[in-house]
């Protein structure tokens, strides 16, 4: 059993940032950096389900960007706030069913499906927005996102409750037992009776739903629609996600490794202005940390 | 019949199913000479030619590797990462190669980490395209600088009368030509790739063929030809623009697909992909003349990417 890299990263980043900017070191600081980063741990928990069966789902930003407009753009403007929130979990759920159909049924690439998918998403909402650009977002959405108790964030709670959530399911139910075994070896699994399909389809559904969850609390952190926010959601969430250990087949890392993915990410990025690296530079690390998480794993396992 | 038809889908052809683009092209072509007024004039001809150049030469490099039952997603990033260095402040001797080394470089760590190092060419290669953007946003944060002239007038430029894009095509595909269909080096690509389709890996090695080297050099190749597409398009827009590769990642790859290659390899032709980047360059045309918003326009060639992929069939499932 290996450790994941997140765990040590996570220690480095902390110590690094407790030595060069003690002063960001208070828990109010702190939950603010975590708070921004909530997004992308929801994200994380449905990346993370589709890598344990050897798939990927990069479509998280088509979803951000549409639910983001629906939200913003007043198309649903008499429309009570839950059921627009009930409206985009469902919207989600469809996009990952379609997903896992690409995947599952059809057998195309996962990549290719879903960068397509986002493709689409992306183009129809930004031909959507060039008619009717997004507006503010309603007022009640911003109110719930600011709700702290002491030092933590409502979007935080939710994002530690929903992982602990997806802990115990992938624990306790026969779901979580066909994961691994799709993600160990599909054939195998195929022949002893897994639903290996179902299996693949239900695993972008869900990860479909979280990121329709993603979108709300992106959404819900801005005053503004915004087309440009969160494209690289899903790659940072590849990213976080093979940092914690989680990747193609192999879930070593369980559900808090790529938990800790994501606060590594959170502390990354901090550590990176505070050293005054340019823009671009967070690209090269984004692509760098799955091109040598990649390797590492490689290594580790000769296993193709 | 049965044969007829079969042939007719690619089945059973190493070549893929090149037909199916080369009538839509023909339906294409003729829609529209009949909806508009100039189509069919040696003007708009070269015109055409001079946009599709860039797909071509991105979608022959991305075939190579496809053949071989990979995938190169960093061929956007290398274009963006051409036109930023070729309009970075120096003397077109110096900055010429330096694109090719750039190209090669980014090729071997491509190849280097799929075969040496295990890593999955989809997960190698869209991590390099981070990568690789990233550097082109440092040496070029936003559109713009100037690119040597020698390069616009070889892009632009007349030889007699013929238009470069003419030469270009004539070149590219010539070399392409030779490597795929006229040498060792492209039967043995078949081959790595007939046999990863067929379930057993290892076909190719146990017939003795080099199937490391090969691959790295397939990469290294699919690098190089995005690096011409690179020029290509520096030399039509004249400055240097991180953003302008990043539609030819997915675009290549519809091509290919569109020109019966299929995507787990060891089947393909280099006349399909050739017909399909034509054809994606004629409903980009046709898209425009339609006045069809570019965001639609993105929307559909989308969504044309996900019925071409879907209709080949692939016994894994995932990734």
């Amino acid at each position: 059993m290996r450790v994941p890299p997140a765990y040590f990263v996570f220690a480095v980043l902390l110590a690094t940032l407790w030595i060069t900017k003690p002063q960001l070191m208070n828990p109010n600081v702190l939950g603010i950096f975590v708070r921004q980063v909530a997004p992308l741990g929801i994200l994380v928990l449905g990346q993370m389900l589709v890598m344990r069966v050897r798939s990927i789902d990069l479509s998280g930003a088509g979803v951000l960007l549409l639910i983001n407009y629906l939200i913003a753009s007043g198309l649903l403007s008499g429309v009570p706030l839950p059921l627009i929130l009930l409206l985009s979990l469902a919207i989600g759920c469809l996009i990952g069913l379609f997903n896992g159909y690409l995947v599952a049924k059809r057998r195309v690439s996962a990549v290719i499906a879903t960068l397509a998918v986002t493709v689409i998403l992306t183009g129809f909402v930004q031909f959507l927005a060039s008619g009717k650009p997004p507006g503010n977002m309603p007022d009640l959405l911003n109110d719930i996102y600011k709700i702290k108790w002491g030092a933590l964030p409502l979007p935080v709670a939710l994002w530690i409750g929903l992982t602990a959530l997806m802990a115990v399911f992938l624990s306790r139910f026969v779901f979580g037992r066909f994961v691994m075994a799709v993600g160990e070896n599909p054939t195998a699994s195929h022949f002893s009776g897994v639903p290996v399909e179902r299996t693949v389809l239900i695993a972008h559904v869900l990860a479909g739903l979280f990121a329709a969850v993603a979108a709300l609390v992106q959404s819900a952190s801005v005053a503004v629609g915004s087309l440009r926010l969160g494209l690289e959601m899903p790659i940072d969430a590849v990213a976080a996600t093979i940092l914690g250990g989680v990747i193609f087949g192999r879930g070593d890392g369980g559900v808090w490794g790529p938990f800790f993915g994501v606060l590594c990410f959170a502390l990354l990025f901090v550590v990176m202005t505070s050293f005054g690296v340019p823009e671009p530079g967070k690209q090269i690390a984004r692509g760098l940390i799955i091109l040598l998480a990649a390797i590492f794993y490689g290594l580790n396992t000769r296993n193709s | 019949m049965a044969r007829l038809g079969s042939r007719f889908l690619g089945r059973n052809s190493r070549q893929g199913n090149w037909w199916a683009p080369l009538i839509l092209i023909v339906v294409t072509i003729a829609l529209l000479i009949a909806t508009t007024a100039d189509f069919a004039t040696p003007q708009n001809a070269s015109n055409l030619l001079a946009q599709a150049m860039p797909l071509i030469i991105v979608a022959i490099g991305q075939m190579i590797v496809i053949v071989l039952a990979g995938m190169d997603l960093s061929v956007g990033s290398v274009m963006s990462l051409t036109t930023a260095i070729l309009a970075l402040d120096g003397a077109p001797m110096v900055l010429m190669p330096l694109v090719f080394v750039a190209a090669v470089v980014i090729g071997l760590i491509n190849g280097v980490a799929i075969v040496k190092l295990n890593v999955h060419p989809i997960i190698a290669t869209l991590s390099m395209q981070f990568i690789v953007l990233g550097i082109a946003q440092l040496l070029r944060p936003v559109a713009g600088g100037s690119v040597p002239d020698i390069v616009v007038t070889m892009v632009t430029g007349h030889v007699l009368g013929v238009p470069a894009p003419v030469l270009w095509a004539v070149v590219v595909i010539g070399v392409a030509w030779k490597i795929l269909h006229g040498s060792r080096f492209g039967l043995h690509m078949f081959a790595i790739g007939g046999g990863v389709a067929s379930g057993q890996t290892d076909a190719a090695h146990n017939f003795g063929l080099s199937e490391q080297r090969n691959i790295i050099l397939a990469y290294v190749l699919s690098a190089l030809f995005a690096a011409f597409a690179g020029i290509f398009v520096a030399g039509r827009i004249g400055s240097g623009d991180p953003g302008v590769g990043s539609q030819f990642a997915l675009d290549s790859i519809t091509a290919v697909a569109i020109g019966g290659t299929q995507l787990s390899g060891g089947v393909g032709g280099l006349h399909g992909t050739v017909l399909g980047a034509v054809l994606m360059a004629l409903l980009a045309n046709g898209m425009n003349l339609a006045n069809l918003s570019a965001f639609l326009q993105g929307a559909i060639k989308g969504g044309i990417l996900l019925i071409v992929v879907a209709l080949q069939s692939r016994k894994k499932m995932g990734l």
